[in-house]
């Protein structure tokens, strides 16, 4: 009898712990996963200080469904095996109705198919991999995939800045090797007259570049392609004017960090990159972004922090529009998002894999601040 | 050619750089016997205190200087709490305990200072030097500057002195310089603050060489120095320099000439595992 009794209480508390909804407690629950500690810690502050100013303006309007949003944030460290336990954790200790993926490609593309197993709508915010929209249907990606950038780049290259003989120094993961790809890509289809004279990558923990450069020093391109992280182009870019390399230098997304600036520092003057949050962009709701953004935490926006607000508000859109939290009902609403009005950039919509399509942006470093150059619209090039 | 001078300077000023970091290893192995690898760890603080003292007094002399001076007390805190109790032991209990403290102090580094990559805004007081195409930067200049006054300096110390005559008669044999009237532990301390204060040298230098400045920062230098010292003759000074000059230059000629998508940091360990082969002495080891 007494045995039942205990079985009965314990049945009663299972089934309680598992019914309870992401909406428990009148709160709406979303995860963040993004590399707070670690070699990525000042992209996973950048996305924290984003997204929390995401959830102050959207509970000050009311939350949504009129429930307040709590933020559930956990640090992966950019670290694979981490991420995947933590991504257990939002599922199943916090419940969360869906997760932001501020993360980078190793361990958002690991999480991926967690997330779709348990129907968990995920938005990888800036992440640049293939593998994490391939998971599922409940998984989109606000950021460029990486082929896409990539491309866009070349066309950067080729188009806007004119280049006839191009060297690559790539980073030596998933990140910089996709980005090299779509460059590569580019290149030897739309781009006869150009030739890549010069195409290496170097170890992820590289820090020493000159070997490097002296080599691409000797070919003279006119244009050297960096693609890898902000800790990696900040010092070649550094290293390369020191050395006294003119040539102009074109980078992505991965360089578009404050602490790319603080690295490398006056080096950096003329520095374009591909990237998707214009600075200059004159709608107001991004003006007004990056004003109390820097106001507040006392150091430049980036593309990873607005990439996360986006993801972050692209959710609670969908949760709005669907109606509830109910993961399938949420996934819906988001693949059905349309001409979404977001800090970067106008998003057209997402394709059936969960690809964002939205212009390429295209900016330089002049006085130690990303400005406006130019802009990469050809639909050919920017739809996945 | 003037590829290969630029190559063959870059690799001088990355091989400077593994010396300076080695230099304390070979020291400290010489006279314990043991595995410092927290030498690490006290050039990452190293680093840390200069950018620290530098941003606060806008003195770069004053960041080396208050560098060393932590460093040489971190160091020898470290030989007195951890290693000196753990000597009669066998060899690798020192070295386990010398892996917590690396890993100890580079998490006290993460904590106080946070995870990000601080950057070393110093100026040098020197301009790049332009010789035909051949460019030598400022930094270059610093590194081969510092690297050679810090050897001479060493030099100097331990064979025109009296503490180098003692550290070498202790590090033969501590028991009988010990009955010869030397104070053997005064002179492990000794050895300690010289290794620890050139850590911090190479600490602050690399930051300014890199203009960065962050926590795990000692973390391939940790393994990449054991390497060095075997191939250098275990404890032997002369013998980590001229191996660290020549992984320096190995692994820059080897980026800029082969095709081989061989990663640099496994240069050392190949080096090591021949000379372990063909030669177990090292370079310049005595069997």
């Amino acid at each position: 009898m007494r045995r039942s009794l205990i079985y009965l209480l314990v049945s009663v508390m299972v089934v309680a712990l598992v019914s309870a909804p992401a909406a428990a407690g009148g709160k709406v629950k979303i995860g963040l996963l993004a590399p707070l500690t670690g070699f990525a810690a000042a992209d996973g502050l950048s996305v924290r200080n984003s997204v929390q100013l995401a959830v102050e303006r959207i509970n000050k309007k009311g939350g949504v469904l009129g429930k307040k949003v709590q933020l559930v944030v956990y640090d992966d460290r950019a670290d694979a095996k981490e991420a995947v336990a933590l991504a257990r954790k939002l599922i199943q200790q916090d419940r969360v109705a869906a997760v932001v993926g501020g993360s980078y490609s190793t361990p958002s593309r690991a999480v991926a198919p967690i997330f779709q197993d348990e129907e968990i709508p995920f938005v990888a915010a800036y992440a640049v991999h293939p593998d994490i929209t391939r998971a599922g249907n409940y998984c989109f990606r606000n950021g460029f995939l990486g082929m896409v950038e990539g491309k866009s780049a070349g066309y950067v290259a080729v188009k806007l800045l004119g280049a006839k003989r191009i060297a690559l120094l790539t980073s030596d993961n998933d990140f910089g090797r996709t980005l090299a790809a779509g460059f590569k890509k580019y290149v030897s289809e739309k781009a006869p007259g150009t030739k890549i004279v010069f195409a290496k990558t170097y170890p992820f923990k590289e820090k020493d570049f000159k070997p490097y450069l002296s080599k691409i020093k000797e070919l003279k391109p006119d244009l050297l392609f960096a693609s890898g992280y902000y800790f990696q182009t900040g010092p070649i870019v550094n290293q390369a004017r020191e050395m006294g390399l003119k040539v102009t230098i074109l980078g992505e997304e991965g360089a578009d960090s404050p602490k790319f600036l603080e690295i490398a520092g006056k080096a950096a003057e003329g520095f374009v990159l591909v990237t998707n949050l214009n600075r200059d962009d004159p709608r107001p709701e991004v003006k007004q972004f990056l004003k109390e953004y820097e106001s507040r935490f006392k150091i430049q926006p980036d593309m990873v922090g607005a990439s996360a607000y986006d993801a972050f508000m692209l959710i609670c859109n969908a949760i709005e529009k669907a109606g509830s939290v109910a993961g399938p009902k949420i996934r819906k609403a988001l693949a059905a998002t349309r001409d979404y009005n977001g800090l970067t950039g106008t998003l057209k919509g997402f394709t059936d894999e969960g690809e964002v399509i939205k212009e390429v942006q295209v900016q330089i470093v002049k006085d130690g601040r990303f400005r406006h150059f130019g802009v990469v619209t050809d639909l050919e090039l920017i739809t996945p | 050619m003037h590829l290969f001078i630029e190559q063959l300077l870059n690799g001088i000023a990355m091989g400077s750089i593994y010396a300076l970091v080695t230099l304390g290893l070979a020291l400290v192995y010489g006279i314990l016997r043991i595995l410092h690898v927290a030498h690490a760890a006290i050039y990452t603080v190293g680093a840390y205190v200069g950018l620290a003292v530098f941003k606060f007094t806008g003195s770069l002399w004053l960041g080396f200087g208050g560098a060393m001076v932590f460093c040489s007390v971190l160091g020898v805190a470290i030989e007195r709490l951890v290693y000196y109790p753990l000597l009669k032991y066998p060899p690798y209990v020192p070295l386990i305990g010398s892996i917590a403290v690396m890993l100890g102090i580079e998490e006290l580094c993460r904590l106080v200072a946070g995870p990000y990559i601080l950057t070393f805004p110093a100026r040098l007081p020197f301009a790049a030097v332009h010789l035909g195409s051949v460019t030598i930067s400022s930094t270059l200049m610093a590194v081969y500057a510092i690297t050679a006054l810090v050897l001479a300096v060493l030099w100097y110390i331990t064979s025109r002195t009296e503490m180098g005559l003692a550290m070498r008669a202790t590090s033969q044999d501590m028991a009988i310089a010990d009955a010869m009237g030397i104070n053997s532990h005064q002179v492990v301390s000794a050895t300690f603050v010289l290794g620890s204060s050139i850590a911090a040298v190479a600490g602050v230098l690399v930051g300014i060489y890199y203009n960065q400045v962050y926590p795990t920062m000692g973390a391939v230098p940790a393994y990449k120095t054991l390497a060095l010292i075997v191939v250098g003759g275990m404890g032997s000074v002369p013998g980590a320099v001229i191996a660290s000059l020549l992984l320096g230059v190995a692994e820059t000629l080897l980026i800029g000439y082969a095709q081989i998508p061989l990663p640099r940091d496994a240069l050392a360990f190949i080096a090591m595992i021949a000379v372990l082969m063909w030669r177990s002495e090292g370079l310049l080891g005595s069997k």
